[in-house]
C-alpha cells in the first residue's frame, strides 16, 4: 500500500508518449480480457486537448501531452508479451524480459521491474495460454449450440481439449522443463497452482454435464494428472507432430473412463454383496 | 560539502573499509546484483568518485557477456571452423557487449582517484569520468538506462533537483538507484549504532585520516537525512513509479529504487 500523493493511476507519461510515437507501428495492445486479470479500472480514451496542470487529476484523464494512459499493471502485461517473443534464444530470463522491453522503446533496465528469475514472465504467459484455451471452447461450444457442430462424446472432448492446450507450448518446448521448475518453486506454487486448476475446472466446465459418476473432486484431480503426465511426456517425445504424446493422452483419456465405469461397477457390486450379506444374516438368523 | 571531500579523497576507501568493518563492499555488490544489468546497459553514477559501483557494474555485466557468449558457442555445434572463428572473433572485441558506465562527480580529486584506481585495476574499456554536479547534471535528456548514486545523495543540498535530474537524464523504462544510509529503527540497535557512529567513527577519522572534522560531518549528516519512507516519497514526486526500498542490516543502510514508465 503506497501512501501517495497522487492516486496510482496517474498518466505514465514516458510510455504514453513512446506509444504514440510508435502508433503506426503499434499492434494492438493486449485487453485485459481475460479473467485472471483484475486491472484497475480500464484507461480513459479521450483525448485530452485543453491544457492540464503538471500534475493529472483524480478523474484520470493524462497531462496535455498523451492521450491515453495505462497502468503499471497494463505496462507490464505489455513488457512481458512483448518478452514471449525472445523466450526461445534467451529461455526464461530477464534478458528476455531486457529485450521485450527494448521493442517497445523501453530501456533494458526496465527488465527490473520483474523478478530476476522470469517467474512472472512465466504466470503471464501460462495465464494466457489458459484464457486462449477458455476462448476456444467457448466457441467450440457456441458452434455446438448454434447446431453447426456435433457434441463430442466426453472423452474426445477431453482429449482434444488437453491436446490444444499443450500444444501453445511447442514454440517453446526447448525452454519449457525450465519453466516448470521455476513454477515449482514456493514462491510460486500458489499462483501455478491456482492458474493450474482453474484451467482444468474450465475444461470440466466446458465438458458439460455428462454424468460419468465422478464427484467434482475426483474429476478435478483425474484430469490434472492426466494434463501433467501428459505434460511430462511431451517434455521428451522427440518424435514428429509429438504423435507419441497424443497416443500417451488418448490412453490415460480411455483410462480414465474405464476407471469410471469400473468404479460405477464396483458400487453395483458392492450393493449386490451387501443384499446378499443382508440374505445371509437372514437365513443364519431363522 | 566540496572541501569535506577534497580532504577525504585519498584515504576515503580506507575509511569506507574501516567505518564499515569492510560491510560496505557487500551493500555495493547488493546494489549491483539487484540492478543485474545485462550487456549494452549504460549507466551513470552520480557521486561515484572512487569508481566502487562502475567496477562492480563492468565485472557484472562481463560474467553475464561470458555466459552468452558460451551459449552462443554451444549453439554453434554445426558450423564449420572458419565460421566459428570469425564469430568468435567479432565476440571477442565486445566483451563488455557495448555496456557503458559514466561516472560522474563533483570533485576532481575523487575523480583523479578513481581514474587512478581504473587503471591500477586494469579497467580500460567502457569508462568515462565526468565532473559535474548532481543538482544540474551535463547531460541530454533520455540518455541512460540505470542511475545510481551510492552514498551520494546525503551530500547534496537539494535532494528534489537531484531526483528530478535523475528523472530527466534517465530513459524512459530507466531505473533509479539509491544506496544510502537510513534509519535504523530497532531501538536496540539503534542505541549501539548511535555509539558506534559518534565515539568511534571521528576517532577513526582522526587516526586514519588525520581529520576529526569531516567524519563528524558525516555521520551528522547520516542523521540528519531523511528516513526510508520520506526519501520514498519524495522519490515518487520526482516522476517515478514503481518505488521501493530494501533494508539491509536492519535499516543502516537502504536501497531505494523507481522506474521511470
Amino acid at each position: 500500500v503506497r501512501c501517495q500523493q497522487y492516486p496510482p493511476l496517474r498518466a505514465l507519461q514516458a510510455s504514453a508518449a513512446l506509444r504514440r510515437a510508435s502508433d503506426e507501428h503499434k499492434k494492438e495492445p493486449l485487453t485485459s480480457s481475460s479473467q485472471q486479470h483484475f486491472d484497475s479500472p480500464p484507461a480513459g480514451h479521450q483525448p485530452e486537448q485543453k491544457p492540464q496542470g503538471p500534475h493529472p487529476s483524480y478523474t484520470g484523464q493524462g497531462g496535455q501531452e498523451s492521450e491515453d494512459y495505462e497502468s503499471e499493471e497494463q505496462l507490464q502485461h505489455r513488457i512481458l508479451t512483448a518478452a514471449l517473443e525472445f523466450v526461445p534464444e534467451h529461455g526464461w530470463t530477464a534478458e528476455a524480459i531486457a529485450e521485450g522491453a527494448k521493442t517497445l522503446g523501453l530501456s533494458v533496465a526496465a527488465a527490473g521491474l520483474f523478478h530476476s528469475d522470469g517467474s512472472e514472465l512465466i504466470l503471464h504467459f501460462v495465464s494466457e495460454c489458459n484464457t486462449k484455451l477458455s476462448e476456444l471452447l467457448k466457441k467450440e461450444q457456441k458452434l455446438v449450440q448454434l447446431g453447426e457442430a456435433e457434441k463430442k462424446p466426453i472423452d474426445e472432448f477431453l482429449r482434444d481439449a488437453v491436446e490444444a492446450r499443450l500444444k501453445m507450448l511447442i514454440p517453446y518446448i526447448e525452454k519449457w522443463p525450465q519453466a516448470l521448475s521455476v513454477l515449482l518453486l514456493p514462491r510460486n506454487i500458489p499462483s501455478s497452482l491456482n492458474l493450474l486448476t482453474s484451467m482444468i475446472d474450465d475444461i470440466w466446465h466446458y465438458a458439460g454435464d455428462q454424468s460419468t459418476d465422478f464427484n467434482w473432486y475426483t474429476r478435478r484431480a483425474v484430469l490434472t494428472g492426466i494434463y501433467n503426465t501428459t505434460e511430462l511426456v511431451m517434455m521428451q517425445d522427440s518424435s514428429p507432430g509429438f504423435e507419441d504424446t497424443w497416443r500417451f493422452l488418448e490412453n490415460r483419456v480411455a483410462d480414465a473412463m474405464t476407471m469410471s465405469n469400473t468404479a460405477s461397477q464396483v458400487q453395483s457390486t458392492g450393493e449386490a454383496v451387501v443384499q446378499g450379506l443382508m440374505g445371509a444374516a437372514v437365513t443364519v438368523s431363522n | 560539502v566540496y572541501q569535506v571531500f577534497e580532504t577525504v579523497a585519498k584515504k576515503y576507501d580506507v575509511m569506507n573499509d574501516s567505518m564499515t568493518l569492510g560491510i560496505h563492499r557487500v551493500w555495493k555488490d547488493i546494489l549491483v546484483h539487484k540492478m543485474n544489468p545485462c550487456p549494452g546497459t549504460l549507466l551513470l553514477d552520480v557521486a561515484g568518485g572512487t569508481g566502487d559501483i562502475a567496477f562492480r557494474f563492468i565485472n557484472y555485466v562481463r560474467s553475464v557477456r561470458q555466459r552468452q557468449l558460451q551459449r552462443k558457442l554451444k549453439h554453434h555445434q554445426n558450423l564449420s571452423w572458419q565460421e566459428i572463428f570469425e564469430s568468435y572473433q567479432k565476440d571477442q572485441f565486445n566483451s563488455l557487449g557495448d555496456s557503458q558506465v559514466v561516472v560522474c562527480d563533483i570533485n576532481r580529486e575523487m575523480l583523479k582517484v578513481g581514474k587512478q584506481k581504473a587503471q591500477h585495476l586494469g579497467y580500460s574499456e567502457g569508462l568515462s569520468w565526468v565532473l559535474g554536479n548532481a543538482e544540474e547534471l551535463p547531460f541530454d535528456d533520455d540518455k541512460f538506462d540505470v542511475y545510481t548514486i551510492a552514498f551520494g545523495i546525503r551530500n547534496v543540498t537539494r535532494i528534489d533537483l537531484a531526483l528530478q535530474e535523475a528523472y530527466r537524464v534517465l530513459k524512459p523504462g530507466g531505473r533509479f538507484l539509491c544506496l544510502e544510509f537510513s534509519h535504523v529503527s530497532n531501538p536496540l540497535l539503534s542505541r549501539l549504532y548511535d555509539l558506534y557512529s559518534f565515539q568511534v567513527i571521528p576517532v577513526l577519522g582522526e587516526v586514519i585520516a588525520g581529520d576529526w572534522k569531516s567524519y563528524q560531518y558525516l555521520v551528522e549528516s547520516i542523521r540528519q537525512f531523511p528516513p526510508q519512507e520520506e526519501l520514498k516519497a519524495m522519490i515518487e514526486d520526482a516522476g517515478f513509479f514503481k518505488v521501493d526500498y530494501e533494508n539491509l542490516n536492519f535499516g543502516i543502510v537502504a536501497i531505494h529504487s523507481g522506474f521511470k514508465l
